[in-house]
Parts: structure tokens; sequence; C-alpha cells
């Protein structure tokens, strides 16, 4: 049994779910809104969030910052970022340790970064950017990825780790890509998560994927589709990562088949019970 | 020399948006994957990933048009991922581009594509507020001025391609007619609402881009009600 707070349960806030949120809104503790939806939203999408400011704490995510890019920060997407944050009172803001675009390129997919030092340089010097421009803890969120970088020299966890102790930034640890990366690429998850100082995860993500199976690849490859239950191995990984990390909150993210939210809703609870015990 | 890490990354995104990465097979692409010191057949695993989820994001605002590329549709798709790389995340940029390729190279059977596109790209634009709302408060405007709604988006078209938008399977094809057409949002309305204006007023809207002073022509016989009308429809705003 470990002690201190346990973490707040919730999900990923999408405008197609606003109703059924709110319907439900006493089931959650802690609502993500991703803030790039936030800023294309009308304003009828974006009312609805600020409605929501008050009735339950809220995250904020980010997916098109591609802080990975070797190139300047975009100040002027990351200042309406800010705005947004301030407008939602949102408690930290998360991006993904990737790159997803270069100028007149932009895949729309988060793809891995060289893990080397030089890289990790580059990266420290943009958070320590990003910090000064925002009100709010910054976090790091582990991706998962299908190829990685012949140059790389530094495991995942110590390429999080160097670039989180110079920065003080905290990680939100994606147990889901986690469980990906091992299955896809033989990571040992369980190292991973020892390699990990207790209480960097001050956020978690859970999520389901798919399972690709092709004539040209040599063993079914998981993606990360957000479109199914979350998988055994990675309740597992989770009360295992529980016993030393503390987060501010778990996030369920998937946005469709409300029933099978609730169900991991429910069992996350439960699986926090084992790690924390009950709530009194 | 070491090359720059921009470089790589821009070659490997450049790869990645490419009809060769995208649609030929693991063995059409593995000298070019081999390039990068990755695994080609991962390299083409992802590239059709991102083209995927691209298309979905193209199929949330134009649908319909996909739908009507008929046979043509595989040919089309893959000319437009080879000319057109994505140059953001977002489903209406991304629609935008597809628009504006099928606009410019559409010359096949059915003929009111063009019209079913631009018409879907409105209404897709209209409902996610992404009209012409970021025009700017024109403060120094008088008040009682007026202007088109920034919501409201107007569109001509070579057919009246409005009963298949409802019923894709059951209208017949679209005759051709010149027609003129408003998308915008009512108050407290959830989804856009389209009418069908004559060419007087259409083209009235299109010259109201900014906020203009309707005092000289106020005092004509009715102006009132009809400007009080065009704003219960959601087409013009009144500077308050």
């Amino acid at each position: 049994m470990t002690t201190g707070a346990r973490p707040l349960v919730g999900v990923g806030y999408r405008s197609i779910l606003d109703e059924w949120i709110r319907n439900n809104l006493n089931r959650f503790e802690v609502l993500e809104v991703t803030v790039d939806n936030f800023k294309v939203g009308g304003e009828a999408s974006q009312a609805a969030i600020v409605d929501l400011v008050g009735q339950i704490p809220l995250t904020a995510h980010g997916i098109g910052l591609s802080i990975g890019t070797d190139g300047p920060l975009d100040f002027a997407y990351l200042d309406e970022i800010a705005a947004i944050i301030d407008r939602v009172r949102a408690t930290a803001y998360s991006e993904h340790l990737a790159f997803t675009q270069v100028p007149g390129y932009s895949l729309g997919n988060l793809l891995p970064l060289p893990s080397t030092e030089a890289v990790a340089e580059s990266v420290i010097a943009k958070v320590r950017c990003i910090q000064s421009r925002i009100s709010v803890p910054f976090l790091l969120e582990n991706i998962t990825y299908l190829f990685q970088w012949p140059d790389s020299d530094l495991s995942d966890a110590e390429f999080l780790n160097l670039i989180c102790s110079e920065t003080g930034s905290g990680l939100l640890l994606d147990i889901e890509n986690l469980y990906l990366n091992a299955s896809n690429h033989g990571v040992d998850p369980y190292a991973f998560l020892d390699a990990l100082p207790p209480g960097l995860a001050k956020e978690m993500h859970l999520a389901g994927g798919v399972t690709v199976r092709e004539s040209f690849l040599e063993q079914p490859f998981l993606a990360d589709s957000h479109s199914h239950r979350v998988p055994d191995g990675a309740w597992d990984l989770l009360e295992y990562a529980l016993v030393r990390q503390k987060p501010h909150s778990i996030i369920i993210e998937r946005f469709d088949a409300v029933d099978e939210i609730l169900d991991d809703v429910t069992h996350l609870r439960t699986r926090i019970d084992r790690v924390f015990g009950a709530p009194a | 020399m070491t090359e720059r890490l921009l470089d790589r990354q821009t070659e490997l995104l450049k790869y990645l948006t490419s009809g060769a990465a995208i649609f030929e097979t693991e063995t059409d692409t593995s000298t070019r994957g081999a390039n990068f010191g990755m695994d080609s057949r991962l390299l083409h695993l992802e590239a059709r990933f991102s083209h995927e989820k691209r298309m979905a994001k193209i199929g949330w605002a134009l649908s319909r048009t996909l739908d009507l590329l008929g046979t043509a549709r595989s040919k089309f798709i893959r000319d437009f991922a080879e000319t057109n790389p994505p140059l953001s995340i977002g489903r209406l940029e991304n629609s935008r581009q597809f628009c504006s390729f099928l606009l410019a190279r559409w010359g096949g059977d059915p003929p009111y594509l063009p019209d079913v596109a631009a018409f879907e790209l409105a209404y897709a634009e209209v409902h996610a507020g992404d009209g012409r709302m970021g025009v700017i408060n024109a403060t120094d405007a008088p008040l009682g001025a007026i202007r088109r709604h920034p919501r409201a988006v107007l569109l001509r078209t070579n057919y009246d391609i409005r009963p298949i938008m409802e019923d894709l399977v059951a209208a017949p094809p679209p005759a051709p007619r010149d027609t003129r057409l408003a998308v915008t949002m009512l108050p407290d309305s959830a989804d856009p609402v389209v009418f069908e204006l004559p060419e007087n007023i259409f083209v009235l809207l299109e010259g109201l881009d900014e906020f203009t002073d309707p005092g000289t022509t106020e005092d004509e016989p009715g102006m009132k009600l009809f400007i009080a009308d065009l704003v219960a429809r959601g087409l013009v705003e009144i500077r308050q």
C-alpha cells in the first residue's frame, strides 16, 4: 500500500462528447482539453469548454507544438496556447517529445527524435523558453514510434530523464505508448519505469489500440488508435508505475463507445485502489 | 560534415508524404528507406498511417465529394497526395487543399463534383466557425453600420446540388442551373443553414466585406425591414 494523494481520474474532452461528459460529470474528477482543438474551434465549442471552468479541473494538452523540430519555436502559436491555458485555467500544459512538422510539411503524426545528448540540449533550451511563456507547469509526454533514428544512443528513459532533470519539467507518462513500444520494439517497460525518478510523472494517459497485420511485416504491430479498451498489459504497467509515481491525474484517451469509456474509468479506480487503498 | 538535423527531418517528411512512401510496396520503397538508415517497411507503414489520418480529416468535411469520385477515387487521391503535401494538421486546412486541387483538376464525371466540394467545404467552415471569423472588428465604423456576417459564406454554383446533399442516393443528378447560395449560422442554431439568394442580394452581400453605413439608403421604403430580415437570417451583422 502506498501513501499520498490519489490521482484524479478523468477523460479527454471532445466537442462530440460534450453532452455525454456533462451528463456524467460527477463520474470524473478532471478533464483534459486539447488546446489545438480549442484554438480552431468555433465560438460555440470554445464557450462550451469555458463553461466547464470552475465545475471541474481542466488540464491542457497539445499536439501542434512540434518541440522536436530542429528550428525555432513558433512563438505566435505558443502565445495563443498560453492564452488558452489561462482562459480555461488549466492546471498544467503537456506536449509530446516528438516532431510533426518542418517548414512546408506537416505530417500530423508524432515522430521520434534521435535520442542523443545534442538533441536533448536543443529540446532543453526550448522547454526553458516554453516555461518562461506559460503560467502553469509544462509536461513532456513519451510517444510511441514505428521507427528509430540510427544515431540514437540514449535509451528512451535516459533521453526523457535528461531533459526533465535539466528543466524541472514533469512527465506525462503515456502508459499505452510504453506498452506499444515494449510490444513493437522489445523495450523493457519495467526497466523504463524503474529508470524514472520517483515523482517525475505528473500526469498519465491510458488508451487502447489496434493490431496491424501486413504481409510485409515480420510481426504484427500495435498502433495507438484510442479506439479500444485499455489492454490488460497496460493496466499492469499502470499499477507498477503507481508504486513510485504519484501523478495528479490519469486520463483515459477514448472518444467513442462511451459505455466502454465508463468501464475503463471504473477499472482504473479499482487499479488505483489496489495501490493506494480504497478511498476513505 | 554532419548533416543538420533539420535537413534530415525535412528529407524524412518529404519522403513520408511522397506517393512512393505512401502507396508503393515495401519492395519498391526499400532502397529509399535505407537512405535514412531505417527499416523501409516501417517507414511505409508510418507514411500510410499518416496519409489515412489525413484522408479521414478530409472525409470529415468532404464525405460526399469523396463518395462521388467513384472509380476515379484511388488515382485522384494519389495524384493529390503526390502534388499536395500536408501543410497543417487541421481538418479544414487539409480539406481546403483537397478542394483547391479538385477545383483545378476535375474535368470528369460527374460534372457537378466541384460544386459539391465547394459546398461541403463552405458548410464545414461555417460549422466550425471558421468563415471570416478572423476579420478585424472595425471599431471605428459608425454604430448601425452593416457588413456581411463574418460567419456567412457565399457560393456560386453551376448546379443546384442541394438535393443530393440531402440524399445522395435517392436524389436525381442535378441539372445545370446557376445558383447563388449562402451558408450561415442562425443564433442558437447547432447546424448551418443554407439559403438560395437572388442575384441582386448575392451581389449586395458580396460587396459588404467591410462595415458600410446604410444611412443613404435607409430611408428607402422597406429598407429597414430588409436589413432586419438579412440580420435574422444570419447574413448581415450590424455594428453595435
